[in-house]
């Protein structure tokens, strides 16, 4: 009997331990050869944008309409990424700085959104933590000083995610796209892109079957017009050289980036 | 007026500001007027030369193509209606800023003190206002942690719609009383000046 006596209140560890399975260099390399989608190394997916699903229609503004309504809203799409965003405000703010507004962000994970696991409805450590990044990312190209008092907030919900990394530089893009729909005035739109070290070349925009044979990741927020960099995260190890390199194409990327929510939301105009 | 329909997004590059004025939803930096929301830009020339030595120059701005959602700031015209009170001061819901609605109501204050101009110490708030009123006030702060700080001492501000204790809509009959047509019960407010 005293044999089968468990230690339930701290966590054990299993009995036997193994090695962890390191990827090695060489099995990462015999990918170079080409994408599963076919991509060029340098070749972020296909966008495709819309804004204003969630907000009101200009036609149906009045007092009453109006406060259920987000002020913007966009649907991202990047390959198999689906992101949906709604920006809400100017409004109250709950923490108030009497001379600046101020930008909040709550990102989440649809529970199917993972083809890997089911998320919790419950919000996870790790989507604070995108939330925050995102809040920081965003938060310099807004002008804050045109809204004392004020709260901006966005609602990120990722329908599909395909790369970790991907789907947060897809989100950045969203809440660009929602923001300038809710005619929130801005510096500059924030474009992001992120890469993945496979061996040792950069592949863009990874998908999650290529984030999970890369051994480093890295992920840039880029305000094209106003030429700053709003925001670097990087996972993994790299050379001095080779992040630089990276910083170098994906600020290139955002660009382009850029340019498709720039023409995108030209055309929402008319 | 002039210039043709040309969109632009939020970091595009206008003009420059020695050549250009900069109006609303635009930003400038380094010399050079940018976009700062999503639009159609538009040149508005300066009315008539100045006598001023200063050349006027044409105005740059961008026209939403939005509804644009207003935000109090000090010396703003507000309108909101009253949500509660206590002897020391009314709560207010701003509803709108200027003759733009808000999006969501911002939470107000209007102090005994900030009511009347005048003889403010003989100010009693249940002579001025009643919870539903629809008052025309200026914000003079953006006071506390929740709410801003309004005032309705200019004559033009004050209560501009009030309903009797039998429900009906009343008309001002002097600076400090309305009347119920119906009944023609009077109650004291701080009536706002009609235009």
């Amino acid at each position: 009997m005293s044999t089968n006596v468990v230690d339930r209140r701290r966590v054990n560890g299993p009995a036997r331990s193994v090695e962890p399975l390191y990827t090695s260099a060489d099995t990462a390399e015999s990918f170079v050869n080409g994408r599963e989608d076919k991509r060029t190394l340098d070749q972020v997916r296909p966008i495709f944008m819309k804004t204003g699903p969630l907000s009101a229609q200009e036609s149906e503004l009045s007092l009453s309409a109006t406060a259920s309504a987000a002020s913007g809203s966009a649907f991202y799409e990047q390959g198999k990424i689906r992101i949906s965003c709604a920006v809400y405000g100017p409004r109250q703010g709950r923490k108030s700085n009497a001379r600046m507004g101020s930008f909040d962000c709550d990102f989440r994970y649809a529970p199917f959104s993972c083809s890997w696991k089911r998320r919790s409805h419950i919000k996870a450590a790790d989507e604070k933590e995108i939330s925050l990044m995102l809040e920081h990312a965003i938060a310099p190209a807004i002008r804050v000083e045109a809204y004392p008092k004020a709260c901006i907030d966005a609602f990120v919900t990722v329908i599909e995610s395909d790369g970790r990394a991907a789907t947060i530089a897809a989100a950045i893009n969203c809440i660009s796209a929602a923001l300038a729909d809710a005619g929130i005035e801005m510096y500059d739109s924030v474009a992001a892109c992120s890469m993945g070290l496979r061996g040792s070349q950069w592949v863009a925009d990874c998908t999650q079957s290529e984030e999970d044979v890369s051994s480093c990741s890295v992920l840039i927020a880029f305000m094209p017009s106003a030429d700053e960099i709003t925001y670097i995260l990087q996972h993994g190890k790299s050379t001095p050289e080779q992040t630089d390199q990276a910083v170098q194409t994906c600020t290139n990327l955002c660009t382009r980036v850029y340019a498709v929510i720039c023409r995108y939301l030209q055309s929402s105009l008319v | 007026m002039s210039g043709g329909i040309e969109s632009v997004t939020p970091g595009r590059r206008l003009g420059l500001a020695e050549e250009y004025e900069a109006g609303s939803g635009t930003y400038t930096r380094n010399g050079m007027i940018y976009s700062s929301i999503l639009g159609t830009k538009v040149v508005e020339k300066a009315e008539e030369p100045k006598e001023t030595d200063s050349q006027s120059k044409p105005t740059l701005y961008v026209k939403r193509s939005n509804a644009k959602f207003a935000i109090p700031v000090i010396g703003s015209e507000v309108l909101c209606r009253v949500v509660r009170m206590n002897p020391r001061a009314a709560s207010v819901a701003i509803m709108m800023v200027g003759s733009t609605p808000c999006q969501e109501d911002f939470q107000g204050v209007v102090r005994v003190q900030d009511i009347r101009a005048t003889e403010k110490d003989l100010v009693q708030m249940i002579n001025s206002f009643r919870p539903g009123d629809i008052i025309r006030a200026e914000v003079i702060s953006l006071g506390d942690q929740r709410s801003y700080y309004l005032a309705t001492t200019k004559n033009e501000h004050g209560v501009i719609f009030a309903q009797s204790a039998a429900g009906n809509t009343m008309v001002p009959i002097s600076w400090e009383e309305m009347q119920d047509p119906k009944t023609k019960d009077t109650e004291k407010r701080k009536c706002a000046k009609t235009f």
